[in-house]
C-alpha cells in the first residue's frame, strides 16, 4: 500500500497502476529459461561489461541498512550485526547481505546536497555534470552510448519497473532518442511479443522495409526526435520478438531464494536480462520515502531488497558474472538522522551510503564513515560525479579524456571537478 | 540565412509588443509568438496538412477521403476559416472533447459509482453547447446528483480515484490551478518558493467535508458535505510542533469564515433518503464559485492554458501544472492576453479554440525553415508546428476510417451481455471486440497511459509497436473483404490510382511521384498476392510516423 504521507509527487514517475493492461497475464510458454550456463559465463568474460544498477526511490535510510548507529541520538531500534568482513557491522535488517559483505564494497560517505526528489532523481541519476545548457543522460543511456553494442539483439538499456512500461526516451538527454530506456513493466513484455503464423520473416521484412522507407522520407526537415522513437519502438520489438524466451515463468526454486515480492521478481528478470547480454538494466523499487513511520516501513522494505540481493550477489560470484558486471545499489539520497513528529525521517543528502560490487570493484571494502551520530560524513566527501567516474573507470572508460561530442561540441562524461573513488577500483 | 537578428530580438524582449485592440486576436497572438520566434518562422501548413491536424484537434479523426480531395480542390480563399468553423459545428467536435477532457480530468481512473453514460452525457452536452468554461467547472464541483441533467459531474471527484481528501486537494490543485503542490503536503514545496504548505490545507479546507453517499430511492451516487466545525490543523515536518491552523482558502486567497451554529440549526435542509441533512455551510459549494471567479487569475491563467496545449502541443506554461515564477511561461504576455481576453468573452471555449485555430501560429507548417536546426527552434519557440501523437482515442478512429471498417464497428452492436475486457481478450479468452465501444477499449488499454498518469508528451511504447505488429484485429483490418479500403483497391486495376487511393485514405493527402513510383512498382513486383501486398502496404503506411503522428 501507499502509505498516504509519502512524497510521491509526478517528478518521482510514481506509476500508481495496478497490474492490468498491456502487462497483465501475460502468458508465455515455457520454453528455454535464459538461464545463464557455465560456458556462456566464460564467453562473456572476454565479451562487453555490463551494469545492473538496482534504484530505491525515494531513499533508504542509511541507518537502518549500511550504516548502522545503534544505542546513539538518532539510531532507532535496530540492531547492528557483524557481517563476512570482520569488524564490519551493517544492520540487522540485512541479514543476507550481511553474508555476502565479503563481495561488496560499501561507500559511507556519500553527500550529495540536493533534497528534492524533483530535481533529485534525475539530477542524481544524470551525474550531476556541471551546467553547460545541455541535458544529460541518464547513467544507462551513457553506458548504451559509451559501452553499448549498436547491433546488439536486445536493447542496450533497459528498466525494469512496477507499473506501465513504454520506451522513456527523455533519458536519453542529447545523445537522441535511441539511446532512451525500454521500460519493462512490472518486467514483463507486453502479450503481443507473439507474432500470428500468417506473418513469418519475410513477410514481416517486407512490410517493415516499407514502414521504413516511409518514416525516412517523413523525417526530411522535421524534429527527428519524435519520429526516431516511433521507429526504434518498432526496432525493439522486433528485437524482443526474436528472444521470448527471456520471460519464461521463474521457477518456484528462484522465487524461493530472491522473494516472490515484486522487487525479487523484478531483480531475478533483470538478471536474466544481463545474462543475455542487455548492457545496463535499471531496476526499479518505489516506495522507499519514509517521511512518518521509518522504522515500520523499513522494517518490511529493507528484507524486500536484502533477499534478493544477496542472492544475486552469491549466485553472480558462483557463477563468474561478477567479473564482467557492476552492480549498483543506491538512492537519490538518505535519510535524516533525526527522527520526526512522525517517526519519519526526511531526505538527508550531506551523509548517507551507497553499494557497488563486481567489474572492476574492489572486493569487501567499506570505505568512508560519519560522525558517531550519523549525521554527518567524517571524512572525503563523495557527491554523484565521483560515483560516475567510478563507474566508468570501472567499466573501462576514461572518464578525463573521453567526451561526447553534441553537434561539435565536446562535453565531458562526468563532471570535470570530481575524479573516481580510488579505493573502490579493484 | 544570416540576418541580423539579435538586437532585434533583445529589443522585442525588453519592450512589451504594443497590441492593437482592432486587430483580430488570432494576428495579436501572432505578433506575440513571432517577436520572440527569435529567428525564422516555419512557411504556412499546406491545404494537406492543416485539413488533417484540424480535424484531429477539433473532431478526433482524420478526414475522409471525400473531405480530402473536397477540400484540396476548393479554390474559395476563406475555405480554411469555414471548415474550422464547420468542424466545430460538427457532432465530431463535442465527442472529441469529450474524450480530450475525461482524459484530462479522469486521467484514466475508472469507476462504477456514476455510469459513463452520464459523463459522456455531461461532456458532450456541454461541448455541443458550448457551455462557458467557468460553468462547466462550476458544475463538476458543485456535483449535483438530484438534477438529471449535472448528474455525470458527481464523476469526477467519486470515480476519479478521489475518494480521499488528499487525492481530491491533489488534483484540483493540479488540474484546475496549475499547481502540483503534492510536495507541499508535509512542507512547503522544497524548492517552489509559492506553493506552500498552507496552500495545501487551505484548499484541503473546502474539500475536508465532501463524502460520497447513496440516495436510498434513486440508487444514485450523491457527493455530500458534513458539518464543518473547526479548521483544519497542520504543522510542517521541518517544523514540528509548530502547529498552524487554516479554514478554507485559495492559493493567494481570503480565509473563509467557518460560520458556528447552534445545535440542531446545523442544517437548511434534514436528512432524508439515506443523505444526511443539507449543512447551511457548504465549503465544497463555495469553492465552486470562489475557484471560477475571473479574479482568480490562477484558474484563468491554467484554463487558457490547457486549451493552448490542446492545440498548439506545448503549454505556454509547461509542465502544465508548474505554473509558478520558477517556471514562467514562455510568453507572458501572451498568456496575460489570452487569459484577459477568455474573461472579456465570458469563458467562450469556441470562441477560443477558433482564435486559437486561425492563428498563424496554429497553421504553420511542422517542416523546419531551410538550414535552421530543430535544436534552434526548441517546442516553446512555436517557430515550426509542435508535432503531438495521436491520443488513444485519435489513434483508433483514425485507424477505423483509414482501413475502411468504422462505418461497419459503429453500426455492429454491442451485445447485451458482453463483457469485453482487455485482460480477457489478450489471454484468448473471448473474441476480438467487433462493436465501437469494445474497439475503444481495446486500442485505450494498448495506447492509454495507466489510470492516474496524465497523457501528456508522445512516448511510444514497444508493447503499442508490438500491438500493431501483431494484434489479429489490426492485421484483419487490411485485408480485403466488402468494406475494407485494401478490399476496394484489389478490384482497382490502375496502379496509379490505387496509389492516390491508399494516400488520401490513410495519410490525408495525395503522393508525391516518387511516392507513387513506390507503390506501382511494388504492387507490380507482387502481382501474384495482390491483396495481400496492398495490405502490407497499407500496414506500413498506418504504422508510419506520419500517422501517428499529428503534425
Amino acid at each position: 500500500m501507499i502509505h498516504s504521507h509519502h512524497c510521491n509527487s509526478s517528478e518521482h514517475e510514481l506509476s500508481r497502476r495496478q497490474v492490468l493492461g498491456t502487462l497483465a497475464g501475460v502468458a508465455v510458454g515455457s520454453g528455454a529459461s535464459g538461464l545463464l550456463h557455465p560456458s556462456v559465463a566464460a564467453q562473456l568474460k572476454a565479451q562487453q561489461k555490463r551494469v545492473l544498477l538496482i534504484w530505491l526511490d525515494g531513499g533508504m535510510s542509511q541507518l537502518e541498512s549500511w550504516d548502522p548507529k545503534p544505542g546513539t541520538e538518532f539510531g532507532g531500534p535496530f540492531r547492528a550485526i557483524p557481517t563476512s568482513l570482520p569488524g564490519i557491522h551493517i544492520s540487522e535488517l540485512m541479514p543476507n547481505t550481511a553474508q555476502q559483505m565479503h563481495h561488496l564494497a560499501v561507500v559511507r560517505s556519500m553527500c550529495t546536497k540536493d533534497e528534492n526528489h524533483s530535481t533529485g532523481v534525475p539530477r542524481i541519476l544524470r551525474g550531476d555534470p556541471k551546467n553547460r545548457g545541455v541535458t544529460y543522460p541518464y547513467l544507462g543511456a551513457a553506458l548504451s552510448k559509451l559501452k553499448g553494442d549498436p547491433h546488439s539483439a536486445l536493447p542496450n538499456y533497459i528498466w525494469v519497473k512496477p507499473g506501465s512500461g513504454g520506451f522513456i526516451w527523455q533519458h536519453a538527454g542529447f545523445l537522441g532518442a535511441k539511446y532512451g530506456a525500454l521500460a519493462l513493466g512490472d518486467g514483463k513484455p507486453p502479450i503481443h511479443i507473439n507474432r500470428p503464423a500468417e506473418i513469418d520473416d519475410a513477410r514481416d521484412k517486407t512490410r517493415n522495409d516499407i514502414r521504413k522507407r516511409l518514416n525516412t522520407q517523413f523525417r526530411k526537415g522535421r524534429r527527428e526526435a519524435q519520429v526516431d522513437a516511433y521507429d526504434y519502438s518498432f526496432e525493439m520489438a522486433e528485437k524482443l520478438i526474436r528472444r521470448k524466451d527471456l520471460f519464461a515463468d521463474f521457477k518456484a526454486t528462484e522465487l524461493d531464494r530472491y522473494g516472490g515480492h515484486p522487487l525479487g521478481r523484478h531483480i531475478l528478470q533483470s538478471k536474466r536480462l544481463i545474462e543475455a547480454g542487455v548492457q545496463f538494466v535499471q531496476c526499479h523499487s518505489y516506495h522507499w520515502d519514509t517521511h512518518g513511520d521509518n522504522f515500520n516501513m523499513h522494517l518490511d522494505l529493507v528484507p524486500q531488497i536484502d533477499k534478493p540481493f544477496a542472492a544475486l550477489i552469491e549466485d553472480w560470484n558462483e557463477s563468474g558474472m561478477l567479473d564482467n558486471v557492476l552492480v549498483l545499489l543506491m538512492s537519490e539520497f538518505g535519510r535524516t538522522p533525526k527522527i520526526n513528529q512522525r517517526i519519519g525521517r526526511d531526505h538527508w543528502p550531506e551523509a548517507w551510503s551507497l553499494c557497488m560490487a563486481g567489474c572492476g570493484i574492489r572486493k569487501g571494502i567499506v570505505h568512508g564513515k560519519t560522525t558517531a551520530n550519523g549525521a554527518w560524513v567524517d571524512d572525503t566527501e563523495y557527491d554523484i560525479g565521483h560515483v560516475f567516474h567510478t563507474v566508468f573507470r570501472a567499466m573501462g572508460v576514461d572518464p578525463t579524456t573521453t567526451e561526447y561530442h553534441n553537434n561539435g561540441q565536446p562535453l565531458p562524461i562526468a563532471h570535470d571537478d570530481c575524479d573516481a573513488i580510488a579505493e573502490l577500483l579493484a | 540565412m544570416h540576418r541580423i537578428k539579435f538586437p532585434l530580438v533583445a529589443l522585442c524582449l525588453l519592450t512589451p509588443l504594443r497590441i492593437w485592440a482592432g486587430e483580430p486576436f488570432h494576428q495579436q497572438i501572432d505578433q506575440l509568438i513571432e517577436a520572440r520566434a527569435g529567428g525564422e518562422v516555419a512557411t504556412a501548413a499546406d491545404d494537406a496538412e492543416f485539413l488533417r491536424r484540424v480535424y484531429l484537434d477539433l473532431n478526433g479523426i482524420v478526414p475522409t477521403a471525400t473531405a480530402v480531395r473536397t477540400f484540396l480542390a476548393d479554390k474559395d480563399p476563406q475555405k480554411r476559416t469555414r471548415l474550422i468553423d464547420q468542424l466545430l459545428a460538427a457532432p465530431d467536435y463535442a465527442r472529441r472533447m469529450r474524450e480530450a477532457f475525461t482524459v484530462m480530468l479522469l486521467e484514466r481512473r475508472t469507476g462504477t459509482a456514476v455510469s459513463d453514460e452520464d459523463w459522456n452525457k455531461y461532456l458532450e452536452t456541454s461541448f455541443s453547447e458550448n457551455r462557458p468554461w467557468d460553468q462547466f467547472v462550476r458544475e463538476l464541483f458543485i456535483a449535483d446528483a438530484a438534477n438529471e441533467k449535472t448528474r455525470g459531474t458527481v464523476k469526477f471527484f467519486v470515480d476519479g480515484g478521489r475518494a480521499d481528501h488528499d487525492q481530491m486537494t491533489i488534483d484540483v490543485a493540479r488540474l484546475f490551478l496549475g499547481m502540483n503542490i503534492h510536495c507541499a503536503k508535509c512542507h512547503d514545496h522544497p524548492n517552489v518558493d509559492q506553493f506552500k504548505q498552507a496552500d495545501y490545507f487551505g484548499l484541503s479546507a473546502y474539500l475536508m467535508q465532501s463524502k460520497s453517499a447513496k440516495h436510498t430511492t434513486l440508487q444514485t451516487t450523491f457527493l455530500i458535505e458534513n458539518v464543518a466545525t473547526a479548521k483544519v490543523e497542520f504543522e510542517s515536518v521541518f517544523d514540528s510542533g509548530n502547529k498552524q491552523q487554516t479554514g478554507p482558502r485559495l492559493p493567494g486567497g481570503q480565509e473563509v469564515e467557518i460560520p458556528t451554529f447552534e445545535k440542531g440549526e446545523e442544517f437548511s435542509e434534514p436528512a432524508k433518503d439515506g443523505l444526511p441533512g443539507v449543512p447551511k455551510f457548504q465549503p465544497r459549494q463555495l469553492l465552486a464559485t470562489h475557484l471560477t471567479d475571473p479574479s482568480n487569475r490562477r484558474f484563468v491563467e491554467n484554463s487558457v492554458n490547457r486549451f493552448w496545449f490542446l492545440m498548439m502541443g506545448r503549454g505556454l506554461v509547461h509542465p502544465l501544472d508548474m505554473l509558478h515564477d520558477q517556471n514562467p511561461p514562455s510568453h507572458p504576455q501572451l498568456l496575460k492576453l489570452l487569459a484577459d481576453e477568455f474573461v472579456a468573452h465570458k469563458f467562450d471555449v469556441q470562441w477560443l479554440l477558433r482564435e486559437l485555430a486561425l492563428s498563424k501560429t496554429y497553421q504553420r507548417s511542422s517542416i523546419l525553415p531551410e538550414g535552421v536546426a530543430a535544436v534552434d527552434a526548441p517546442p516553446q519557440s512555436y517557430r515550426v508546428a509542435n508535432a503531438k501523437g495521436l491520443t488513444p482515442e485519435q489513434t483508433a478512429w483514425s485507424m477505423m476510417r483509414a482501413t475502411g471498417v468504422l462505418d461497419q464497428v459503429i453500426k455492429t452492436p454491442r451485445a447485451e451481455d458482453s463483457k469485453f475486457t482487455f485482460k480477457d481478450y489478450i489471454n484468448g479468452r473471448i473474441p476480438a471486440p467487433d462493436n465501437l465501444s469494445d474497439t475503444m477499449l481495446l486500442f485505450v488499454s494498448v495506447f492509454g497511459n495507466p489510470p492516474g498518469e496524465a497523457e501528456v508528451e508522445f512516448q511510444p511504447s514497444m508493447g503499442q509497436a508490438l500491438f500493431l505488429m501483431n494484434e489479429q484485429l489490426v492485421l484483419d483490418w487490411l485485408k480485403p473483404s466488402d468494406v475494407t479500403l485494401v478490399g476496394r483497391l484489389e478490384k482497382e486495376a490502375d496502379p496509379k490510382k490505387i496509389a492516390d487511393e491508399l494516400y488520401v485514405n490513410i495519410l490525408s493527402r495525395f503522393p508525391n511521384a516518387e511516392e507513387s513510383a513506390d507503390v506501382v512498382s511494388f504492387l507490380d513486383e507482387n502481382k501474384d498476392r495482390r491483396g495481400e501486398a496492398l495490405g502490407q502496404y497499407a500496414w506500413a503506411m498506418l504504422t508510419s510516423a506520419e500517422f501517428k503522428l499529428n503534425h
